[in-house]
C-alpha cells in the first residue's frame, strides 16, 4: 500500500516529464525533420556529451558573474531596504528615483556597462545585478514597512529601545519572509540575465557566451538547445539550494503557521 | 498514471498522423523578402531598391511588395532565412556555407563583391603596428563565428603561427558596437567591411593598419544568396532578381559617386565619408559567382576545419562546388 502510494507521488513527477520528452523526440523526428528548427532530444543529449569539457567552465564563468551580479545587488538593496521601510523620508526621498529606475530593462544598460566596466566579468555582473536589485529591494522595504505596531510596541515594552535594536530584533526578523522571497526572486530574474550580460563580449566562457556568440551565429541548434536545458536545470539546482539553506533552515520558525 | 499514457500515446499519434500529412503546393509569390546588410559591399541591394529597379523589374511576375530587411551581420541574417523570412539573401559566403553545413537547402546564386574588409586599430597602437604578431594579446572586435570576418582574422591568424584562440580575445560585434568599442577604448582593434574603418578613421578613433585584401588576396566577400524554393518554384522570378541584380552592380561600378549617395541616404551617413571609403577600399564589386567559386571552397574547408570535431561526430564531410553553388541562372541570362 505505502509502495503503491509512493510509486503514485513519484509516477506524478515522472511521467508528465517523460511524455513530454517523448513527444519532443517524435515531433522533432516525425513532424519537423529539420535539426534547424527542432532538434531531437537525443541529439540535444548526445550534444551534452560532446560538450562535457566546455561544459564545466562555462558554468563556472556563469555562476561568477551571476554571484557578482546578485551578492552586490544583495548587498545594496538590504541597507537601502532598511532605510527606505524604517523611514517614511528615506522613502519619499528615493521612491520616486526607484520607480523611474526600475521599469529600464537590464538589456538597456549594456552600453553603458561597458564604458563604465569595459568588458570584464564585473560588467556582466552589474547586468546581473539590475536584474536582482528591485525586486530584492522591494520585498525587502515592503516587509520592513508592514512591521505591526503592535510587535513594536511590544520590543519596547520588552527593552528593545531605539532604532537600532527594533530593527534587529523586532523588524528584521519579521521582514525575514519577504526579503527571502524577494532574493529568490531577484536571484531568478538575475540568472535569466545571465545570458544576456554574456551576449555582449565580456569574454570568451560563459554559458550565454557560447550559446549565443557560437552555437547561435553557427547555427548549431543542438548545442544551443543543449544549452538552454544546461541553464534551465542549473537554475532548478540553485533554487533548490537556495529554499534549502533559508525556507528549511533560517525560516524554520514559519513552518507550521500555515501548513 | 493510467491516465498519463493514455494522454501521451494519443499527443504521440497524432503527431505521427500530423508528420504523414503531405506539404501544400507552394502559393504564387506577391512579396519577396531581400536580406541585407549596411555595407557599402551589398550596396547594388540597396541601389535596385532605391532606383525602384525592384518593383519595375519584378512586377511582371506578380510580385506586388518588396521587403528589405537590414541586419547586423551574416549569422543572423542566416537564422532569418533558416525561419523562413527571407527568399534571397545579400550576405558574406561564409555563414551561408556555415549553415549548409548545419542542413539549409540554399545556394550561393551570384556573386556581389571580393575583398573590401578592414583592420583598425587604436591610434596609439597603429605606431608600434607591424603585422600579426603586434596583435598579441590584445582585444580585436570582428563580425560574429561563422561570418567572413571572422573566419578571415582566424585563418589570418593561423596561417601566421597564431592560435585565434590563445593569442588574441576576438569580441564578437555588430559594425556600430565595435565602432563604439573602439572609441571608447574598451577593444583595441576591429575588423569590419567598409564603410566602417573608413567612418572610424575620419572620427579619429582609429587607423587602418590592413586591408584583407592584403590578409587573404581576392578572397570572396559578398555573394546573393536563395532559398531552394526559390530555385525550384521560381526560377523565372530568381532570373529576373539577377538581373536586376547585375544591373545594379554594374551601376554602381560605373557611377561609385552617385552609388555613394544612396548608400549616405539609405543609412542616414556622411556622404564625403562614403564616397572616401569607396575610394579608399580595395573592394571589387562583382556579379559572377564564379568568380568566387575558388576562394568559397576553401572557406567551406577553413570552416570544416575550425569545427571538425563536430562535423565529423554528425558524419558530415567537407562541401564540395554542387553543395553551396548554383550559378545555373546567372549562367542562363548571361549567355
Amino acid at each position: 500500500m505505502k509502495i503503491t502510494a509512493v510509486l503514485k507521488e513519484q509516477g506524478l513527477r515522472v511521467v508528465p516529464l517523460i511524455a513530454v520528452l517523448v513527444i519532443w523526440e517524435v515531433i522533432a523526428r516525425y513532424v519537423v525533420k529539420d535539426a534547424l528548427l527542432l532538434p531531437r532530444f537525443s541529439a540535444v543529449i548526445f550534444a551534452i556529451f560532446t560538450l562535457r569539457e566546455l561544459l564545466i567552465p562555462d558554468i563556472i564563468v556563469s555562476l561568477l558573474h551571476f554571484s557578482l551580479g546578485v551578492a552586490s545587488a544583495f548587498l545594496v538593496a538590504l541597507p537601502m531596504a532598511i532605510a527606505m521601510g524604517w523611514f517614511e523620508s528615506v522613502f519619499k526621498a528615493l521612491d520616486p528615483i526607484i520607480e523611474i529606475l526600475r521599469p529600464i530593462p537590464p538589456l538597456a544598460w549594456i552600453p553603458l556597462a561597458i564604458v563604465w566596466f569595459h568588458l570584464t566579468h564585473y560588467a556582466a555582473g552589474f547586468i546581473i545585478f539590475i536584474g536582482a536589485f528591485f525586486p530584492i529591494l522591494i520585498n525587502s522595504y515592503t516587509g520592513f514597512k508592514d512591521v505591526p505596531r503592535v510587535l513594536i510596541e511590544t520590543g519596547n515594552v520588552l527593552g528593545c529601545i531605539g532604532h537600532r535594536k527594533v530593527v534587529r530584533h523586532v523588524a528584521l526578523p519579521y521582514a525575514l519572509p519577504a526579503i527571502a522571497t524577494g532574493t529568490r526572486i531577484g536571484m531568478g530574474i538575475g540568472w535569466m540575465c545571465v545570458v544576456a550580460a554574456e551576449m555582449f563580449g565580456v569574454g570568451n566562457s560563459g554559458l550565454g557566451f557560447r550559446l549565443f556568440q557560437k552555437f547561435y551565429f553557427l547555427h548549431q541548434m543542438d548545442y544551443v538547445v543543449a544549452y538552454m536545458l544546461v541553464l534551465g536545470v542549473l537554475a532548478l539546482i540553485i533554487d533548490r539550494v537556495f529554499r534549502h539553506f533559508v525556507e528549511d533552515n533560517l525560516l524554520r520558525w514559519k513552518k507550521g503557521i500555515v501548513k | 498514471m493510467a491516465s498519463f499514457i493514455a494522454v501521451g500515446a494519443i499527443a504521440v499519434a497524432i503527431v505521427m498522423a500530423l508528420g504523414c500529412v503531405e506539404p501544400e503546393t507552394p502559393a504564387e509569390m506577391t512579396a519577396i523578402n531581400i536580406g541585407y546588410q549596411p555595407s557599402t559591399h551589398q550596396l547594388a541591394a540597396m541601389v535596385a531598391d532605391e532606383k525602384g529597379w525592384w518593383q519595375e523589374d519584378l512586377r511582371e511576375f506578380g510580385v506586388e511588395e518588396i521587403v528589405m530587411k537590414e541586419f547586423p551581420s551574416g549569422p543572423e541574417e542566416m537564422q532569418a532565412m533558416i525561419a523562413g523570412d527571407l527568399d534571397v539573401a545579400y550576405v558574406g559566403t561564409t555563414p551561408p556555407i556555415i549553415v549548409m553545413y548545419e542542413g539549409l537547402d540554399a545556394k550561393i546564386v551570384a556573386g556581389v563583391q571580393t575583398q573590401g574588409s578592414a583592420l583598425v586599430v587604436r591610434p596609439e597602437l597603429a605606431g608600434e603596428y607591424e603585422g600579426p604578431q603586434s596583435l598579441k594579446g590584445k582585444k580585436i572586435a570582428t563580425f560574429p563565428p561563422g561570418s567572413i570576418q571572422y573566419t578571415l582574422l582566424s585563418k589570418w591568424l593561423i596561417d601566421n603561427g597564431m592560435d585565434p584562440d590563445e593569442d588574441v580575445e576576438i569580441v564578437a560585434m555588430s559594425s556600430g558596437n565595435a565602432a563604439f568599442a573602439i572609441g571608447t577604448k574598451t577593444v583595441d582593434a576591429v575588423l569590419l567591411p567598409s564603410p566602417t574603418p573608413t567612418i572610424i578613421e575620419v572620427e579619429g578613433n582609429g587607423v587602418i593598419v590592413e586591408w584583407s585584401g592584403s590578409m587573404w588576396p581576392n578572397h570572396a566577400c559578398c555573394c546573393v544568396v536563395a532559398t531552394e524554393e526559390m530555385m525550384t518554384d521560381h526560377p523565372e522570378l530568381l532570373k529576373q532578381i539577377l538581373k536586376t541584380h547585375i544591373r545594379a552592380t554594374e551601376y554602381e561600378i560605373a557611377n561609385p559617386e552617385e552609388a555613394a549617395e544612396i548608400y549616405a541616404k539609405v543609412q542616414g551617413a556622411d556622404v564625403a565619408t562614403i564616397k572616401r571609403s569607396i575610394n579608399v577600399s580595395d573592394m571589387h564589386w562583382i556579379h559572377d559567382p564564379h568568380t568566387i567559386i575558388a576562394s568559397g571552397l576553401e572557406y567551406a574547408q577553413v570552416i570544416y576545419e575550425l569545427d571538425s570535431e563536430r562535423y565529423e561526430n554528425l558524419g558530415i564531410e567537407v562541401l564540395g562546388e554542387e553543395d553551396i553553388f548554383d550559378t545555373s541562372f546567372y549562367d542562363d541570362i548571361t549567355g
